[in-house]
């Protein structure tokens, strides 16, 4: 009950924060957006069009949109989701606020855990929202029900929960919302793509082999949330998934950086 | 029955981060809290009080010693839940209201949600916030957050309330009223232990008291014993000539402080009677005698100046 109330505070400061009410706006404006396309004449006479040219033509039709989709999520709602819960750590650990929490009968880890939760929890349901919503438009216009676009919501989930085990470390060394903010989305927009494409942009201009192992050392170190976009929408499209390894490593550093946040916690004077 | 025991304690702060330079918060720190007593610390500012209370509740820990809260080991969380707390300068979430903080609370101190619901009436009432309850604490005055704080560290009905500073911003009668309210738990049993700097309300409400000065315990004991009336006796007389005031240093431990004053230490009447005896002789007229009353406060203010 303890560890619910502390992830349920984490929903309560995310109503209060209107983080909540930006994320409904943004899916639903999304949403409505969509709306309005797959219901303009143009894109009707594309369905038409497609239509005319058998199933294989609309579904391939529902799968771009998807596809568009998942790339919208990925970039804005994700981005939106870094920002909003960048501050829940810095807040916590406020003079007046960390003291009170602390002297509750709560152990550190389940602080943490239930923070990470929380979180995790918040943007899952925002998905489930967004995702859903276009999955049943895209549906009900089509009359193909692609289940695999669903699973977007758990690989975009997972993506976020990822790089937030690193915004919680952040926020718990450094206090500052900012530098969370900073940090994350240097890593996902930047370091990550540069070093998911490294093959062709890194490597096609450094040759030297010491060199090339470092880059390919940061690479299997970091998480890798565009790979995991890219399996996304490898499994939308049908495309055979090349390796799951990605996921892999990047829960290992989902799972070190919570277990470094909570070793750090335990043992930080307040 | 002793609630809290402590050995030895010690706590080292870094100067800055990963500085080796060290500030010696706590040294060598030693005291015990009885059971059903309201224990009053006392200290300058900086003196490492708000930092034995963190270091109690396991907000902060310590770098040496011993801590043993009804007489167990503080590793383990579950004491917590026979202790209330409310900090100086709390921070409850501002979108919350009153009501929402104490549920909130309430349930990490793991309460159930009828008790807290029940509890939370009954509190809110007794602090007279009863009518606050469902607005947002973003609207509350210093005086009015202090009271919350108040009854969420009474709400899961603890056997032992630590409170810094409790009376901070609050006026004159919410004092009293706060007063009340810590003599009444005090008088159910529970045990206080008050961090305050109004050594006028910590002489009223307190039993004992430890001064903390530099992390060291400078003194302890009942308020009673510490503040007992002093063998100072202040006189007030017309003006003597030198001949009679030298005859009055060599025959009595007086100390003169002007030509119409002098402080007088005996801890015998008939000494003072002597005194009396020897003033009217030499044609002294008497214009008043007052005992000088040792307030835990001058006290204090002594005990550090000497300290420093």
């Amino acid at each position: 009950m303890i560890f619910l109330t502390l992830m349920f505070s984490t929903f309560r400061e995310a109503i209060a924060k209107k983080i909540f009410v930006g994320f409904f706006a943004i899916s639903t404006l999304i949403i409505l957006v969509f709306l309005f396309l797959i219901n303009v004449d143009s894109i009707e006479g594309m369905v038409n069009m497609m239509e005319s040219s058998g199933e294989e033509g609309v579904k391939q039709l529902v799968i771009g949109f998807e596809v568009a989709m998942i790339n919208i999520s990925y970039l804005l709602i994700i981005t939106f989701c870094f920002i909003s819960v960048s501050s829940f750590i810095p807040s916590m650990l406020e003079k007046g606020n960390i003291d009170l929490l602390l002297s509750k009968p709560v152990s550190r880890t389940k602080i943490i855990l239930a923070k990470f939760s929380g979180g995790v929890f918040l943007i899952f349901l925002s998905l489930l929202y967004l995702i859903g919503f276009v999955w049943l438009i895209l549906s009900s216009k089509s009359g193909f029900w692609h289940v695999p676009f669903l699973y977007s919501i758990f690989w975009l989930t997972l993506s976020f929960a990822i790089i937030y085990s690193l915004i919680i470390f952040i926020g718990l060394i450094s206090q500052s919302s900012i530098l969370s903010i900073i940090i994350s989305l240097f890593l996902v927009f930047i370091v990550c793509p540069v070093l998911f494409f490294r093959e062709e942009t890194i490597f096609s201009l450094v040759s030297n082999g010491a060199a090339q192992f470092v880059i390919n050392f940061f690479y299997y170190v970091l998480p890798k949330p565009t790979d995991i976009n890219q399996i996304t929408t490898d499994m939308i499209t049908g495309s055979p998934v090349k390796s799951y390894m990605p996921v892999y490593s990047s829960v290992i550093f989902m799972l070190a950086a919570l277990s470094a946040s909570i070793l750090y916690f335990k043992k930080k004077d307040y | 029955m002793e609630i809290i025991t402590t050995k030895n304690l010690s706590k080292e702060y870094p100067t800055k981060n990963f500085s080796k330079e060290k500030i010696l918060a706590l040294n060598n720190f030693s005291f015990e809290v009885q059971s059903g007593e309201i224990f009053g610390l006392l200290g300058p500012n900086g003196a490492g009080k708000t930092t034995l209370i963190k270091i109690l509740l396991g907000i902060t820990f310590p770098t040496a010693g011993e801590i043993k809260i009804f007489d167990k080991d503080i590793s383990n969380e579950s004491y917590k839940k026979k202790v209330g707390y409310l900090p100086e300068s709390h921070k409850f979430p501002n979108y919350l209201t009153g009501e929402q903080v104490l549920y909130f609370f309430g349930m990490l101190s793991g309460m159930n949600k009828t008790d807290v619901k029940k509890k939370s009436d009954e509190y809110l009432k007794l602090v007279d916030m009863e009518k606050w309850r469902k607005t947002k604490i973003k609207k509350y005055s210093k005086g009015m957050l202090q009271r919350l704080g108040l009854a969420q560290s009474m709400l899961n009905n603890p056997e032992l309330i630590f409170l810094d500073e409790p009376t901070d911003g609050v006026d004159p009668i919410g004092r009293k009223e706060i007063r009340d309210i810590l003599n009444n738990l005090k008088n159910e049993g529970k045990t206080i232990f008050l961090n305050s700097h109004l050594l006028s309300e910590v002489e009223l409400i307190c039993d004992r008291v430890a001064i903390l000065n530099k992390g060291v315990l400078v003194k302890s004991g009942r308020v009673d014993d510490i503040t007992a009336i002093s063998d100072n006796y202040i006189f007030t007389i017309s003006e003597a000539d030198e001949k009679v005031i030298h005859s009055l240093l060599g025959n009595f431990k007086a100390t003169i402080s002007s030509k119409n004053e002098f402080y007088f230490n005996t801890g015998s009447i008939e000494e003072l009677n002597k005194l009396i005896d020897f003033l009217r002789q030499n044609n002294i007229l008497i214009h008043g005698i007052l005992r000088e009353k040792n307030t835990l406060e001058n006290m204090f203010i002594n005990l550090i100046e000497n300290q420093n």
